[in-house]
């Protein structure tokens, strides 16, 4: 392919991959607290998109509980995304609290835990299912008042990009940039950062690690809420499951980038979307398993990905 | 000496840690070896790497004059290797029988389809596990409590169990490893007692790692010291307790 | 009694062929492993099935598919998938925990894709018009339900011989069952091997049992189904699995007649109409929470045993 089209398709991967990178952030945020994955991730990924949808005025379809249902308010899409984020960190705090919490305090095994929240994401999407039903939604007017394109090219080469897209890796990056600062200049950041490292010595220095651990799932909660707003915005809600598909791949992400990695993710999800959208639209059918090969791979040649921790078993 | 296992310039490595540090002995047969030192100086990493757990970045380990450097755990076992764990580590959620009987694995033959038929082969094997299991059980008289799980063992009853659990390997060498960590002086007496009734009973060589110097001094027939990872002191218990080496290593404590 | 069966024969069979894949993923659990891989080689296995009798042996429209070729394609579905197995258990069982579990749900998704694309497999449409052994749906039992009987006996049978210890002692604690001679690798395989051969042959009689067989038949979601009949019927006892599996998709069935109780809020209808999979969620989370072991536990059999024999 030449030239042009190859960056046009390096950046459509950047801004989906800038998505996956926020994505896989809720997973490795709470792996590198508790070293458990989180499947109920994917669940609140959806909740978001729904959340954003309902918080906008929209109104929900024909089938389900809430059928025809709209709030009587409605606000912008900026704000709808923010409150969609929101809702969705509140209940990645709930689920900790009724799923995770007991467990933790019983010293089940991890194993325990990934099946619940297996259960938890399984009942959430059929309980929106059973709410709004399986028709898809896309955000009415989202982008009102900017074109379709733009033309990011320089020097008179066109770089033609659907403006949906930049306008999901400026967001990303503002969630990004927003995360870097919360992480590295807050004392909830550092104390974060702290327990993920060593979670003995932090609590042996008084780290207050339940009151970390809600934190880190509302934000796991925050990003994977906006994650799911964006590949809303960027394809429209397909149906409660489309969190269930995307979540899997995030869990690719994960593993390339490095469980409990936070760069990790944002590498390993920028690499995947961009290996995503420079496969070749013959081949188009089988770019939903590039992420499961790369994740094989990963798995049988280096497991701790690209910039995860070896872990050293105690005998 | 009749060597049974010869460890050879042993180096082990974690990051940038020298955890065991070019530490060469031999251990004869027949003797009950002891292996002290301060916390941290590197004892379990040494039964980790001659039980195949780590491997070592440098040496040689020969048990009955083949190398075994490379070898994996289950083959050390089936070597004749056998050992229990500083943390005890059996199967909790498992019977005391079951426990014993799993270790006969090595020694026993019966596939996977001989023993969902129930061959008479395979029947004949299970009743002579079964058999040895319990003779075991009664050596630490938990014969009665056979079908019970070992979860909820006393701790000494566990310490106990483990140690037969790893005879039940038929083993030559038995590495013990802080047997008695947890129990009073009278429990310390017992089983020292124990230790040497199963070396004669079952012909062993026991390398015994282990905190408590006074039931060190008592039992073994020659003393290892390890200090950082290095080996500062090698000799009968008498020797090893006026070098001032292994004194000033110990002042410490 | 004979039009009951009739119109449940559907659903009998169907919740055989559930406790059998329940048990496929269960013969690896057994050695501490959890693997979702069971849907790939259930779809494998369907699709050997659906190829060679649609495609490479037809027979003649109408006349009954003969029961050595449904048999003869079982067994190839067995090695099949015991191979496959070995070739993706030797990297993959090196993973432990939910590294394992990754590795297996890549493995359903990648068969899912290639199912999708491949022409042999039919793309997205699938295969169809799969030949019928038999004249009704509850004929199907003569194989599902011996095949479960079966089953079902092997693996009790192994639970209490030398091979099924050595699988209790890796998954108790793989590092001290090494040092206790059993040779992590081979025996993790072993289960994994068997899970899979069950799981392929389950496929290979299921395709024609649903006459047509397509990428939707192995997917993610039957993990979570299977994984759901083992974690709330019993993860500790060859029991455990299969009466999960029977009960469990008899539920929507028991919930659908439930649903027609004459004067229930609407609300209430719709939710055990609609609401299955919202309740094997909650189920799932339940057990985690307060059944751990799953509904069957091995104490709870030895009170039956003791029950019976006083």
């Amino acid at each position: 392919m030449n030239l042009a089209l190859f960056f046009q398709q390096v950046v459509n991967g950047l801004a989906i991959g800038s998505v996956y990178a926020i994505f896989a952030l809720g997973y490795t945020l709470i792996f590198s607290i508790l070293g458990i994955i989180n499947f109920a991730h994917s669940a609140i990924f959806t909740l978001g998109a729904y959340f954003t949808y309902a918080l906008m005025g929209a109104r929900f379809g024909f089938n389900g509980l809430l059928a025809q249902t709209a709030l009587p308010f409605g606000l912008p899409f900026p704000l709808a995304v923010l409150g969609g984020g929101l809702l969705a960190g509140g209940m990645g705090v709930l689920v900790e609290r009724i799923a995770f919490r007991p467990l933790r305090n019983r010293g089940a095994d991890p194993l325990l835990m990934l099946v619940s929240s297996l259960g938890v994401a399984v009942a959430l999407v059929n309980i929106i299912q059973y709410l709004v039903g399986a028709e898809a939604y896309s955000y009415p007017n989202a982008l009102a008042g900017l074109p379709p394109s733009i033309n990011l090219g320089v020097g008179g080469v066109p770089l033609i990009m659907r403006t949906v897209l930049v306008v999901i890796f400026i967001i990303s990056m503002l969630i990004l940039f927003a995360l870097m600062r919360l992480m590295n200049h807050t004392k909830a950041g550092k104390a974060l950062q702290a327990v993920a490292e060593d979670p003995v010595t932090a609590s042996l220095l008084g780290i207050n690690t339940d009151r970390l651990i809600l934190l880190t799932f509302f934000i796991s909660g925050f990003l994977g809420g906006i994650a799911g707003t964006l590949v809303g915005l960027s394809v429209t809600i397909t149906g409660p499951y489309f969190g269930i598909t995307f979540g899997l791949r995030g869990l690719a992400v994960l593993v390339l980038g490095g469980l409990g990695s936070i760069p990790g993710a944002v590498v390993g999800g920028l690499a995947i979307g961009i290996v995503e959208a420079l496969v070749p639209p013959d081949l188009s059918g089988y770019k939903d398993a590039v992420a499961f090969a790369i994740l094989l791979i990963v798995l049988f040649f280096r497991p701790q990905g690209l910039l995860g921790r070896t872990f050293i078993q105690k005998v | 000496m009749n060597a049974l296992l010869q460890v050879d310039g042993l180096t082990r490595r974690f990051g940038g840690l020298i955890a065991v540090n070019n530490v060469s002995f031999e251990v004869a047969t027949g003797e009950i070896f002891g292996l002290i030192g301060p916390n941290g100086a590197g004892k379990t990493t040494l039964f980790n790497l001659i039980t195949g757990l780590t491997p070592p970045g440098s040496g040689h380990l020969r048990y009955k004059g083949a190398d075994i450097t490379a070898a994996k755990p289950h083959q050390i076992a089936a070597r004749g290797i056998a050992r229990t764990f500083q943390n005890i580590r059996l199967f909790s959620g498992l019977s005391a029988l079951d426990n014993i009987r799993i270790a006969r694995h090595v020694h026993t033959h019966t596939g996977t389809l001989a023993g969902v038929l129930r061959t008479p082969a395979a029947r004949r094997e299970e009743r002579a596990v079964r058999e040895r299991a319990l003779e075991l059980l009664r050596l630490v008289h938990l014969e009665q409590r056979a079908d019970e799980a070992v979860g909820g063992f006393s701790y000494g009853d566990q310490r106990r169990l483990e140690i037969v659990r790893a005879l039940a390997l038929a083993p030559e060498l038995l590495l013990l490893d802080e047997p008695g960590a947890g129990m009073n002086t009278n429990e310390k007496a017992a089983l020292s007692d124990f230790i040497r009734h199963i070396r004669e009973q079952f012909n062993l060589t026991i390398v015994l790692i282990e905190h408590h110097v006074p039931l060190v001094m008592g039992l073994c027939d020659r003393i290892a010291v390890l200090n950082f990872g290095e080996l500062i002191a090698l000799g009968s218990p008498a020797q090893v307790q006026n070098d001032p080496a292994v004194i000033e290593a110990y002042l410490g404590e | 009694m004979d039009s009951f069966f009739n119109q449940y024969g559907f659903l009998i069979v169907s919740m055989t062929f559930s406790a059998l894949l329940a048990l496929s993923l269960y013969l690896p659990l057994m050695a501490g492993q959890l693997s979702l891989a069971s849907p790939a080689f259930y779809a494998i296995g369907g699709y050997i099935a659906a190829v060679l009798s649609t495609q490479i042996f037809p027979v003649e429209s109408g006349a009954p598919f003969p029961l050595e070729r449904l048999l003869l394609e079982m067994l190839i579905a067995a090695a099949v998938s015991g191979v496959l197995a070995l070739l993706v258990g030797l990297p993959a069982l090196r993973l432990r925990g939910v590294y394992l579990a990754l590795a297996t749900i890549a493995l359903v998704e990648i068969v899912r894709v290639l199912s999708l694309n491949l022409e042999i497999t039919g793309k997205a449409i699938g295969i169809f018009g799969i030949p019928q052994p038999f004249a009704t749906k509850l004929d199907y039992l003569w194989i599902s339900g011996v095949l479960l009987l079966v089953s079902a006996f092997f693996v009790y049978r192994l639970e209490h011989s030398r091979m099924g210890r050595a699988f209790a002692a890796l998954r108790e604690d793989e590092l001290a069952a090494g040092a206790m001679g059993i040779n992590p690798t081979t025996t993790k395989l072993l289960a994994f091997v068997l899970g899979a051969m069950l799981a392929g042959v389950v496929g290979a009689v299921s395709a024609h049992f649903l006459n047509t067989w397509n990428a939707r038949q192995g997917t993610f979601d039957a993990s979570i189904l299977i994984l759901a009949y083992v974690i709330i019927g019993g993860s500790r006892t060859f029991l455990g699995p299969i009466i999960g599996g029977l009960l469990l998709t008899a539920l929507p069935e028991v919930l659908r007649a439930l649903a027609g109780v004459p004067g229930l809020p609407p609300l209430a209808v719709s939710f055990l109409q609609d609401g299955r999979l919202i309740i094997y969620g909650v189920l799932i989370v339940l057990s985690t929470l307060f059944f751990p072991q799953g509904l069957i536990t091995p104490a709870l059999l030895r009170r039956w045993n003791r029950k019976g024999r006083a």
